[in-house]
């Protein structure tokens, strides 16, 4: 056999191995109440999960049991989508904001991630799968954000969507302005110190970015007519501030009161970008029809609210309000507490505003995967999506289930039977090893 | 004075040091017969000769005619090696004197030795050091340098030797506070030296109708880094900051050595392609029980597993060295035993403190081995170098021998440094609290914990024999301060406690 010919089998070997073992892994579960979301609830349903995706779900009876799979019985089960928490600073390994300076654009949280978090796991075992982790809000622009899929135990890079989009966070209002945070001694107040001066700063970003991209332009221009000239600096604050403009990175701008949400609104406006998210948005149901003109999403705490000044006006209806004004709307957390049961925040939007079961568990989901422009990889139960699903003991919507087992991309992440295998192994270990120690 | 002048100054320095017989304390002639001679470079001899002249190696082997006027030095029983190089150490720069270096910052020329700094590594067999200050995020560049008794600047054996980058964040409210605004800085850093040499290269191309690139010593000094001549150390110890290093490497295209590497263990294979420093400067268990049972398992899984990070690197062809790094002198040897212990062959474990650095920072061809031509650095030790109890019984440095004693060698490592068990007498009864001490020029700094809370001592003294220190505690009602006043005798200490409630004697002594 000639070089080339042993080169093309090993190929052809090796392509057949990745596509048996993808072909391998075929998960079943079979006759538990689906909710897929996007479409009616199925009593009795059937999902089949290959490889990483959604390869079928229907009614039982219409699903067809691949042979060789693992099935798992759902009889008396729920299943959902992975929640998505668009609100999130777990696995921030260090501090989330850097505050030094009134715009840190060119900072990314990507940069300082822990995958040990345990509040990560704890999410899972609350079935949330995935988050946008943000940047802190000490200033006006912050910076930049990370999706993430929550594959606990899985190296970093693996936890990055490669086809989501990049995000920023912006932050009006008492965090970014100076006038009332406390500082260490002898720290000048630094700017801004009033919302005027927030205001500005992203203004003046905006400019200076599109005198920026003018210099690039000129630049490529001249190398085009071959000229030698020496080219500008690449400036890694303005390439975020450009790329925001080109549209390239998504806005989601902490806020609360109206006025400043109106004026960001305008802003976006008039420098030519676009909001994705309001983040926090407090009194969005003040400005909701604005809001739900300018196309920006809102994402919200259901019944957070007087924790400072500018949260006074909050109240629980602000979700429905918005949602009914027609605001892509979700609840998120902003807390690693809170993001163990973002479902039970999904459901009180029933209470409070009376949503339908559907729209409270698409606040929880495909609300926020719209939100992040990521929907057509997650978000609900349809073929062809990621299998990021949970099996509940009862409906999520119910502050009596519990989380079985939660999925990512087909791979148990969190399974309430191996966890509690896992304590007893985990105490053995610990046992062990400190034996080691005491010697 | 450009970039390269100083490292043609040094090599002068170098070249004088080694090259002319005619100084005043002339290094002379020794042969070191009959002991077992590592090379490092080839097989051991098992009774071989090393003869040293004028400060170089002149021959090594098995029959080697001794020179009739070398000075000869019976080696029968004892094992000879190259001296040791310790390729990440902050030698010369104090912790307590803050320094702000950048980029253009030479270690060479700022570095303050004083003999008990040099005695505390030379006891243990260290001939050769690299070393950079270790605060701010650009250190500056390393210097290697040999540990003998010349003075000034002819010690210098390479600088620049190396860049070395900290992930250290600035004070709260200075740019950058956070580690990814370190991370974006130094990204931005490597972007803008990459723009000034392309600049200058258009500029000095045609000049007309352009405007002059600005003079930027701290941008215009990494040119040696962004064109891959020098390699950037990252001080890195744990996973995520090691990827975190090597991304930025690839970014910048700069070639990457990784210093601390403490979570090594996990990464085996990944880091084949870049240089590995690992830090022997091991995390200790907590002294009492209680404080470990509390500790998750993670962290203690973790303590445990370090350890085996030069075994791993070892087993996946990873080139690395082992290096102090953090650790204090008097743990380098201690350290590297540690790595045996856990999994790190002997032989590995020499070469990873001899040749593999030299190769590193590119003076194998000077050091790292004994071999004809090298520099004169050799240790000759009563028995293999790693196993327990071993000591050094000769040392030559630039082929001049250096007086190593003992007692000078126990003074280093102040008599208060390490853990204390202190019991105080008060009028309710015993209490214990556990000390963790280290002295510095009369400063002492350390933790307590035990029945009074937990935390950092303060107004720590430490004169002659006398030790003073202040606790906060705070299982009280309200906090109160303790302030301890006692002596040292060998390994015990005594002295009173001032309390608000009265004064009180403690007693205390190293843990078993």
């Amino acid at each position: 056999m000639s070089t080339f010919m042993r080169q093309i089998a090993v190929v052809l070997v090796f392509s057949a191995a990745i596509v048996t073992t993808a072909q391998e892994r075929v998960v079943v579960i079979r006759d538990a109440t689906i909710l897929p979301v996007t479409s009616a609830p199925i009593a009795r349903g059937t999902i089949v999960i290959r490889g990483s995706k959604i390869a079928a779900v229907g009614p039982s009876a219409t699903v067809a049991i691949p042979a060789g799979a693992k099935v798992i019985d759902g009889t008396g089960k729920h299943v959902m989508p992975g929640i998505i928490d668009t609100h999130s600073h777990s696995a921030v390994q260090g501090a989330v904001n850097e505050g030094s300076i009134p715009n840190s654009g060119m900072v990314r949280i990507s940069d300082d991630l822990d995958p040990e978090d345990i509040s990560v796991y704890r999410q899972l075992a609350g079935g949330t799968t995935m988050a946008l982790v943000l940047h802190g809000s000490a200033n006006a622009i912050g910076g930049q954000s990370q999706i993430l899929k929550w594959k606990w135990g899985r190296p970093i890079d693996e936890w990055m969507l490669a086809d989501a989009p990049r995000t920023i966070k912006f932050a009006l209002g008492e965090n970014p302005k100076s006038a009332n945070s406390r500082l260490p001694a002898g720290v000048e107040r630094p700017y801004p110190l009033t919302r005027m001066g927030v205001t500005e700063v992203v203004r003046s970003a905006f400019t200076d970015a599109r005198d920026y991209m003018a210099r690039w332009e000129e630049y490529e221009a001249r190398r085009k007519r071959n000229e030698d000239v020496i080219p500008p600096r690449r400036d890694l604050l303005m390439e975020t501030m450009a790329d925001i403009l080109r549209g390239r990175i998504d806005v989601h701008a902490h806020c609360y009161r109206s006025d400043e949400i109106v004026m960001l609104l305008n802003l976006a406006k008039e420098q030519g970008f676009k909001i994705r998210e309001l983040q926090h948005v407090l009194e969005g149901y003040k400005v909701a029809r604005e809001i739900a003109a300018a196309g920006a999403g809102a994402g919200t705490f259901i019944d957070w609210w007087g924790y400072k000044a500018e949260a006074y006006d909050a109240i629980p209806y602000n979700v429905a309000l918005m949602q009914r004004a027609g605001v892509l709307t979700s609840v998120n957390s902003d807390s690693d507490e809170l993001a163990r049961h973002l479902n039970q925040d999904a459901a009180k939007a029933m209470k409070y505003g009376g949503l339908s079961e559907d729209e409270a568990l698409r606040l929880a989901t495909i609300n926020g995967a719209k939100q992040l422009r990521i929907d057509h990889r997650v978000g609900s139960i349809e073929v062809g999506k990621d299998a990021d699903v949970v099996i509940w003991t009862g409906h999520p919507l119910s502050t009596m289930s519990r989380v079985e087992t939660t999925f990512i991309e087909g791979e148990i992440y969190f399974d309430r039977t191996q966890d509690l295998a896992m304590r007893q192994e985990r105490a053995r270990e610990k046992a062990e090893r400190l034996v080691k120690e005491s010697k | 004075m450009t970039w390269w002048a100083k490292p043609v100054r040094f090599i002068l320095a170098a070249w004088v040091l080694t090259g002319s017989p005619a100084r005043a304390e002339a290094p002379g002639v020794f042969a070191i017969t009959k002991g077992t001679v590592h090379t490092v470079s080839g097989a051991d001899l098992a009774a071989g000769t090393v003869v040293i002249r004028d400060g170089l190696i002149e021959a090594v082997g098995s029959n080697v005619t001794v020179p009739a006027e070398a000075t000869v030095i019976d080696a029968t029983g004892r094992h000879v090696y190259p001296g040791l190089f310790d390729a990440q150490t902050s030698l010369g720069f104090s912790a307590t004197k803050k320094i702000d270096p950048d980029a253009a910052f030479m270690a060479a020329e700022h570095l303050e030795l004083t003999e008990s700094d040099l005695d505390a590594r030379r006891s243990r067999g260290v001939t050769t050091v690299l070393t950079a200050p270790r605060s701010g995020i650009f250190n500056g560049q390393s210097a290697v340098l040999n540990l003998g008794t010349v003075q000034g600047s002819s010690r210098i054996v390479r600088s620049p030797a190396a860049f070395q980058i900290s992930f250290n964040t600035r004070p709260s409210g200075t740019y950058p506070s956070s580690s990814m605004g370190v991370v974006a800085l130094i990204r931005q850093t490597f972007l803008d030296a990459q723009q000034q040499s392309a600049a200058r290269t258009v500029y000095d191309r045609a000049p007309a109708g352009q405007r002059r690139p600005q003079l930027d010593p701290a941008l215009d000094a990494l040119a040696p880094a962004i064109r891959r001549d020098l390699p950037v150390v990252f001080i890195a110890d744990s996973e995520q900051a090691i990827r975190r290093a090597r991304r930025l490497a690839t970014d910048g295209n700069v070639r990457a050595v990784i210093s601390g590497a403490r979570q090594g263990y996990r990464l085996g294979t990944e880091l084949k392609d870049t240089p590995v420093l690992v830090s022997v400067d091991w995390a200790a268990a907590p002294a009492r029980r209680e404080d470990r049972e509390e500790q998750p398992l993670r962290v203690i899984r973790d303590r445990q597993l370090a350890p085996t990070t030069p075994a791993v690197l070892a087993k996946n062809g990873v080139q690395f060295a082992l290096v102090s790094g953090s650790a204090k002198a008097s743990e380098f040897v201690s350290g590297i035993r540690k790595a045996i212990t856990n999994g790190l062959s002997p032989a590995d474990a020499l070469r990873a403190v001899t040749l593999t650095p030299a190769r590193i920072f590119g003076v194998d061809r000077q050091l790292g081995s004994l071999d004809r031509g090298k520099i004169a650095n050799v240790i000759i030790t009563d028995r293999p170098i790693f196993d327990s109890g071993a000591k050094v019984s000769r040392m030559f440095i630039d082929g001049r021998e250096i007086r190593l004693q003992e007692a000078k060698d126990a003074a280093l490592d102040s008599p208060i440094d390490g853990t204390w068990n202190l019991s105080v007498r008060t009028a309710q009864g015993d209490v214990t609290i556990i000390v963790t001490l280290e002295a510095e020029s009369g400063h002492v700094s350390g933790t307590f914990s035990g029945d009074k809370g937990s935390g950092d001592i303060a107004g720590g003294t430490f004169n002659k024999l006398a030790l003073q220190f202040t606790i906060s505690t705070q299982s009280d009602a309200e906090a109160s301060d303790w302030v301890f006043r006692g002596t040292i005798t060998d390994d015990s200490i005594e002295g009173t406690v001032s309390t608000t409630l009265g004064s009180f004697p403690f007693t205390g002594s190293r843990p078993r």
